[in-house]
């Protein structure tokens, strides 16, 4: 939705649209979900690992997990070169996932895992009785060669589909950072990479085109640096992800419902000005007020409400 | 008629067909609304001109009745009937997980209070509908075409690998993902192109065109989740009533309004269906939990299908969404501000009264799908398919459905996301709206 109303901004694209042209709005709305289309349908099968966990999901050893990651802590130690592990997922049956956790618990320099027990595909903890007898919620911790300063949750939790991977480099302070999912917003989360290809687009197709797809791409990087993980906003100029803003979760419910609503809200005013013929456009301010802050204010006192009543 | 007959008359109407849409609803598995609605309008229509005394305006009370619980009832055989097998089970719906734990009532329940908080949303909402629909559909006209393409690429590039892939980073590794990823933009493709050859050069013959798209969505949706039941012989476990649901009323309300919003959106637009609006609404309120998940597919559901025929009762509106809108509408041209309180009061009746039969039905189907078992349910929901899609439209629905069914199981079989066969709808009409189709059909030699 962020990627159609940076569209929607541009009145050569509304009014292509308004007369039939869809090609803007489509080139919009790919070039908005292409940051993540390119990492999770290819980066992620192209992103080299240095060692793997391949857990026995019936018979769960936190200490091979333990051992893998400290063994993978210690290479990164030794070498200059940074270290990938993959985390995979153990499936158990047609729905059910041996769960595991792995902390880093950098005051002491250790690492703690520990098999949570099995889950369903929805997350959701299964009796222990629906699946063969296992060791279970065991826990194993492992001294690491250095503490680790990790870019997010310093706890990654292991459960369902693929696994995470997690990168060890030596930071400028010399201590060792944990990079989770390296391969995500990595490159493709730039807004360099984004002017680029705005730019190729400008060359072999038009000036709308090219702005167009800029503005699409970039408003999604920018979306999503308010939450923790940020982007490498500068590839191919810059190496390495900044921390986003922290506001909220990729998870979280209510920032997304907001983020699309008003991207909604945006799309609507600027068809209805920039749309000739179009019945006269109502004021931004207002429509923010009583088509976004009002509604989007009830449903959130009545769902605090019912959070309050259990 | 004095206006206590018209009341009482008006009210049994609704409670009969009510209890018809909710039977049918639960019993006939994978079969659409409009192809039942079609049995109805031809009854209705041999009964008007037989002479039949009764009012034009009790079509409008009938079809909301038969409309509104139909959509609540038929969730019991779309989670109970729905065995996948094993191998699939991690891709499937909740739904069907919770019927694979032996929980298939409480994912009914669960999805029937998502419909029921969704209906209570959509009629809370109609005072304000009424003032901004007509403004935002003046708006938006000009700009449906892109708006269906968008729901097609967004439907397209949203779907993720959804395996565990261990073993060494390369191509070999990407085309294990790529197998479900691209058995998805082959079951757009060619669904999409069979929605062409529909709309362009259809075998069936024209006095059967009212239900040209009957047999590929029999097709696409019903007989592929069959036939897998039937060679995939899945073991539906013992399954459990339960007497309360771990569902907080929070949690009911970020379901219920997730769906509705969906499913309102979904109503709105052309084209735009049920299960697309659900997906737009989860990934808009990032849905998690399996519980919300059920619910708010419920809400979704029901608002666009009853939210669909209530728009054709906004005044000034003038947009007829829906197969149900455009069935009732070749019978009757309903009055928005007159007739809206008969439709309206129809949709909660019929809702409270399918609500007080849910048990009783969610019994006798749990009793027969336990005595029958998954393949001889299936079976039997095959035959009703066969008579119905042959008895309809003849050999060539047959054979249209037939090809429906071979495009309905790539995605069972490479476990992809079943909702791209909605290619047969929205590649045909978007291409026509963009004034591209007659083109297309020309490079398929359709014409």
């Amino acid at each position: 939705m962020t990627g159609l109303a940076a569209t929607s901004f541009f009145p050569a694209a509304v009014q292509a649209a308004a007369d039939g042209n869809p090609l803007y709005f489509i080139l919009g709305a790919v070039c908005g979900l292409l940051p993540d289309t390119l990492d999770f349908r290819f980066a992620r099968f192209f992103h080299r690992h240095t060692l793997e966990v391949i857990l026995d999901p019936n018979q769960p050893d936190p200490a091979m997990i333990a051992d893998a990651v400290a063994q993978a802590v210690a290479l990164a130690v030794a070498r200059t070169a940074p270290v990938t592990l993959k985390l995979n997922t153990a499936r158990l049956g047609a729905n059910a996932w041996q769960a595991y956790t792995v902390f880093f618990d950098r005051p002491q320099s250790r690492v703690v895992a520990t098999c949570t027990g099995p889950v369903t595909t929805g997350s959701a903890p299964l009796p222990d009785s629906a699946v063969p007898a296992a060791a279970r919620h065991a826990t194993s911790t492992r001294k690491l060669a250095a503490g680790i300063v990790t870019d997010g949750d310093p706890e990654v939790k292991v459960d369902i589909f693929d696994g995470p991977t997690l990168r060890f480099y030596k930071r400028a302070s010399g201590e060792l950072g944990m990079e989770f999912l390296p391969w995500h917003r990595a490159w493709s989360h730039s807004l360099a990479l984004a002017a680029m290809t705005g730019g190729v687009l400008v060359a072999i197709w038009s000036w709308t085109a090219g702005l167009v797809a800029c503005a699409a791409w970039s408003a999604h990087v920018l979306a999503d640096q308010l939450g923790h993980m940020g982007a490498n906003l500068g590839y191919p100029f810059t190496r390495h992800r900044i921390n986003g803003a922290r506001l909220h979760h990729a998870g979280d419910g209510w920032p997304n419902l907001i983020t699309v609503w008003a991207s909604g809200l945006l799309i609507l005013w600027n068809l209805a000005r920039l749309t000739p013929a179009s019945p006269p456009s109502p004021a931004l301010l207002p429509l923010l007020v009583w088509g976004g802050v009002v509604p989007l204010f009830a449903a959130w006192s009545v769902d605090r409400l019912l959070a309050r009543r259990g | 008629m004095d206006t206590l007959t018209c009341f009482f008359g008006s009210a049994a109407t609704a409670i009969i067909a009510a209890m018809l849409g909710a039977c049918l609803g639960a019993f006939v598995p994978s079969l659409h609304i409009l192809n039942l609605l079609a049995v109805l309008a031809l009854a209705a229509q041999s009964a008007l001109a037989a002479g039949a005394p009764f009012p034009p305006e009790a079509m409008i009370v009938a079809v909301a009745a038969f409309l509104t619980s139909w959509s609540l009832a038929n969730t019991i055989p779309a989670v109970l009937a729905a065995a996948p097998d094993e191998g699939a089970l991690f891709t499937v719906l909740p739904g069907q997980r919770y019927l694979m734990e032996g929980r298939g009532a409480e994912a009914v329940w669960l999805t029937v209070l998502g419909g029921v908080g969704g209906l209570g949303l959509l009629l809370s909402g109609l005072p304000f509908a009424v003032r901004l629909l007509p403004p935002l559909h003046a708006i938006l006209r000009p700009h449906y075409g892109w708006i269906i393409w968008v729901v097609i690429v967004f439907m397209l590039l949203s779907e993720w690998p959804k395996g565990n892939y261990p073993g060494p980073a390369g191509w070999r590794k990407w085309m294990r993902g790529w197998r479900g990823l691209g058995a998805g933009l082959l079951t757009f493709l060619l669904s999409g192109m069979l929605g062409m050859i529909l709309m362009y050069r259809s075998p069936l013959p024209p006095e059967q065109a009212f239900q040209n798209l009957m047999p590929a969505f029999v097709g696409l949706f019903g007989v592929p989740g069959l036939l897998f039941a039937l060679i995939a012989h899945p073991q539906i476990p013992a399954q459990h009533q339960p007497r309360t649901l771990a569902l907080p009323p929070r949690l009911w309300f970020r379901g219920a309004a997730a769906g509705a919003l969906g499913g309102a959106v979904a109503a709105f637009l052309p084209v735009v269906t049920a299960g697309v609006g659900g997906l737009l609404a989860g990934h808009a309120t990032a849905t998690r939990d399996e519980r919300v998940f059920l619910v708010s597919q419920g809400a979704s559901k029901t608002v666009y299908y009853v939210g669909a025929l209530l728009l054709l009762f906004v005044p000034g509106l003038e947009i007829v969404r829906g197969g149900a809108a455009w069935m009732l509408t070749g019978l009757y041209a309903p009055q928005p501000a007159a007739d809206s309180g008969l439709a309206i009061g129809s949709v909660a009746l019929a809702a409270a009264v399918t609500l007080l039969l849910m048990p009783v039905l969610l019994r006798l189907t749990l009793a027969l799908v336990t005595r029958l078992g998954s393949r001889r349910l299936a079976l039997a929901a095959l035959a009703l398919l066969l008579v119905l899609v042959g008895g309809l439209t003849g050999l060539p629905g047959l054979f249209v459905m037939a090809v429906a069914s071979g495009i309905g199981l790539i995605p069972l079989l490479y476990d992809s996301r079943r909702l791209n066969a909605l290619g047969v709808i929205l590649l045909p009409l978007a291409l026509n709206r963009s004034a591209a189709g007659p083109v297309v059909a020309r490079w398929l030699g359709l014409f």
